[in-house]
């Protein structure tokens, strides 16, 4: 099992009548970029690296950073940067970058250049991730979501050639043209970085990604849900003959560790609220825009029939497997269990929970790491649940 | 809004090869020949407009790839690959001049239509037209709207958006409307429902033209239409009052009479 440190970098400082959902509809897209103090970003942004090479000196095995746009929920346009940040802090984890959202690129190369730089840094400690974006940045960065998964499908292909055949080629697709793709470096680990990609239930991703060998990681839904994502991927790559190694599924969680149950679930319920009602709040017509879903994913996605997160009560959080919170006992046994359920090896933690304080934060990292991580390593995952 | 059929007299569905695909067209009535070009919700529809023209005239109403019961061509991309797509449609029916009827998006590709091949225009009619490039009074972002806040949108009448919203949708109802969207975003997203390069291009139509407008259209602003009406050079603007965007839909005796009307039936 890999044990991972999440980092959303949100932007906790919201408005008091935020709760006014007629005034403010999300924290994204629409949400005036007045409301980012620049003399709390700074120091935001240095606590929150912090964090991520905090939690490398532990004992996790990787830390991760993401991209959002136009976003109070998460504060990193661009995951490259963040990554270059930590290269040259950190020696041992690796540095996962969950991911580059390239349908949202207008030149996929500059990804494949900046990802082979990152490999250089980090002394081959990297892993790419590639994500569609979600819905509202495609309004935000003004490209068609109904060109979304073949621009992803196009730049991915790209970038992988690119690292991987000798140039100078040539590119002529649907979406980009290039005449001379020749790129240096080329990147230090062979044939080139792990990918990883998440999945939100479409059929197409799992089978996708099982084609390539790549990691499936999921986040943000019920353990029942999350359930057939991974027994989709598992079938998807029996069909293609690959039985696919733990490791190359992950599960991205919400997870704070009190000193015991009780006052786990008094510190812990704010922030998990400020995450799901208040960074999570965004309407479905901005999270899955006209063609940003084919006919049979938005099929599966009515068929699981979700509540919305900001209608989810913090004890249907916890019930339904959003989240996780407890003494480092409830922790440990709650996370073996969906660890038994569900078939994973990496856990993606996200420890620092929408608005928790830096000092929360710390507590929660120290207790999960010596209280929970070594008997998550104790016990094998077994690949097909 | 998609009509359900339930009268008998509609016609019957037909269907013919388009690129990589099918497209399906409804074809009834005699007459001049006169082709529909559907709005974003209004694929597949046979309402009041449809029978007034059946009436005088012989109506071609296709669904757009990607909307309704059309295949989604998805080779097509822009409304510059539509308004091919209906030149291959009209020499395939050998149809040397028709009546344009376009409504909303519809109007959108009837205007570029018309532009391309003006001696293929007999007549013009733009209804709630989106296309034209306008930065201090932009089109709504309906793509933005949740269900009741596109139907109060689409409609003036509070009593028509409560009817419209008065039934949950079925599964299969979302999926249509969110596959229609989608095939409205393909062709409209970027540049958003508008065409830069139209309107120094308009002056070409030579076709008489009726600019109807929506007296309260909460997605089209009015200067959309009087633009219109200004660079196609044998224009006139006509507003229908008390009326929202989803206009035949509202006022359907109004604008069937004000169409026929134009296309001097």
């Amino acid at each position: 099992m890999k044990v991972n440190f999440f980092h959303l970098m949100p932007y906790p400082y919201l408005p008091d009548d935020f709760d006014d959902v007629e005034k403010y509809p999300s924290p994204s897209l629409t949400f005036s970029n007045a409301h980012f103090d620049p003399a709390i970003g700074v120091d935001l942004y240095h606590r929150y690296l912090d964090e991520l090479e905090y939690a490398e000196t532990v004992g996790f095995d990787g830390i991760v950073v993401n991209e959002h746009h136009q976003s109070a929920y998460g504060t990193m346009p661009s995951p490259n940067i963040m990554a270059a940040a930590l290269a040259r802090r950190t020696s041992q984890a690796t540095i996962m970058v969950l991911g580059n959202a390239i349908p949202l690129r207008g030149n996929p190369l500059r990804v494949a250049e900046e990802i082979a730089m990152l490999d250089h840094l980090t002394k081959g400690r990297l892993l790419s991730g590639f994500v569609r974006g979600i819905g509202w940045e495609h309004f935000g960065h003004s490209i068609n979501p109904a060109d979304s998964r073949s621009r992803f499908n196009e730049a991915h292909d790209l970038i992988k050639k690119a690292w991987t055949e000798p140039g100078p080629f040539s590119w002529y697709g649907e979406h980009y043209e290039y005449r001379y793709v020749n790129i240096w470096p080329r990147p230090l680990q062979q044939p080139h970085p792990p990918i990883a990609v998440p999945g939100a239930g479409s059929p197409e991703t799992m089978r996708w990604v099982a084609e390539n060998h790549y990691t499936y990681v999921s986040v943000y839904a019920p353990t029942r849900v999350v359930k057939t994502w991974f027994d989709g991927y598992r079938a998807a790559a029996a069909d293609l003959g690959y039985v696919p190694e733990p490791e190359k599924i992950g599960m991205a969680l919400p997870v704070f560790v009190g000193e015991d149950d009780a006052s786990a679930h008094r510190e812990a319920r704010p922030y998990v609220e400020w995450l799901f009602h208040r960074g999570l709040r965004q309407g479905l017509e901005i999270v899955f825009p006209p063609g940003y879903m084919s006919p049979a994913a938005m099929k599966g996605l009515l068929k699981a029939n979700m509540k919305a997160f900001p209608e989810l009560s913090y004890e249907e959080l916890l019930d339904l497997g959003y989240v996780v919170v407890g003494g480092p006992e409830q922790v440990r046994n709650r996370l073996g269990e969906l660890r038994d359920e569900l078939g994973f090896g990496q856990l993606m933690t996200m420890l620092t929970i929408g608005a928790m304080p830096a000092e929360m934060v710390r507590r929660n990292t120290d207790i999960f790491a010596t209280e929970v991580i070594p008997e998550l390593k104790r016990s094998p995952v077994t690949a097909s649940p | 809004m998609t009509v359900t059929d339930v009268d008998p007299a509609t016609p019957p569905v037909q269907r013919r090869a388009a690129g990589s695909g099918e497209i399906a067209y409804r074809r009834a009535g005699q007459g001049r020949p006169v082709l529909l070009l559907h709005s974003a919700g209004g694929a597949n529809e046979w309402g009041p407009l449809q029978l007034g023209l059946t009436g005088t005239a012989d109506l071609i109403a296709p669904d757009h790839p990607g909307f309704g019961l059309s295949d989604d061509l998805p080779e097509l991309h822009t409304v510059d690959d539509l308004v091919y797509h209906y030149l291959d449609l009209l020499d395939g029916l050998g149809l040397a001049q028709v009546d344009v009827v376009g409504v909303s998006f519809g109007g959108w590709v009837a205007a570029e239509l018309a532009m391309h091949s003006p001696e293929r225009v007999r007549r013009l009619v733009l209804g709630a037209a989106v296309g034209l490039r306008v930065p201090e009074a932009p089109i709504a972002d309906l793509f933005l709207m949740n269900p009741p806040q596109l139907m109060r949108a689409l409609f003036h009448d509070d009593a028509l958006v409560s009817a419209a919203l008065a039934a949950e949708p079925t599964a299969d109802q979302i999926l249509a409307t969110y596959r229609d969207l989608g095939a409205l975003a393909r062709f409209g997203w970027h540049p958003f429902l508008n065409d830069p390069k139209l309107e120094r291009r308009l002056h070409r139509i030579t076709a008489p033209t009726l600019v109807l407008a929506a007296g309260e259209d909460r997605l089209v602003p009015r200067v959309h239409a009087e633009r219109y009406a200004a660079a196609i050079p044998d224009a006139r603007l006509r507003v229908v009052p008390d009326c929202g965007h989803a206009m035949h839909g509202e006022k359907p005796a109004e604008v069937t009479a004000a169409v026929l009307e134009h296309l001097g039936s």
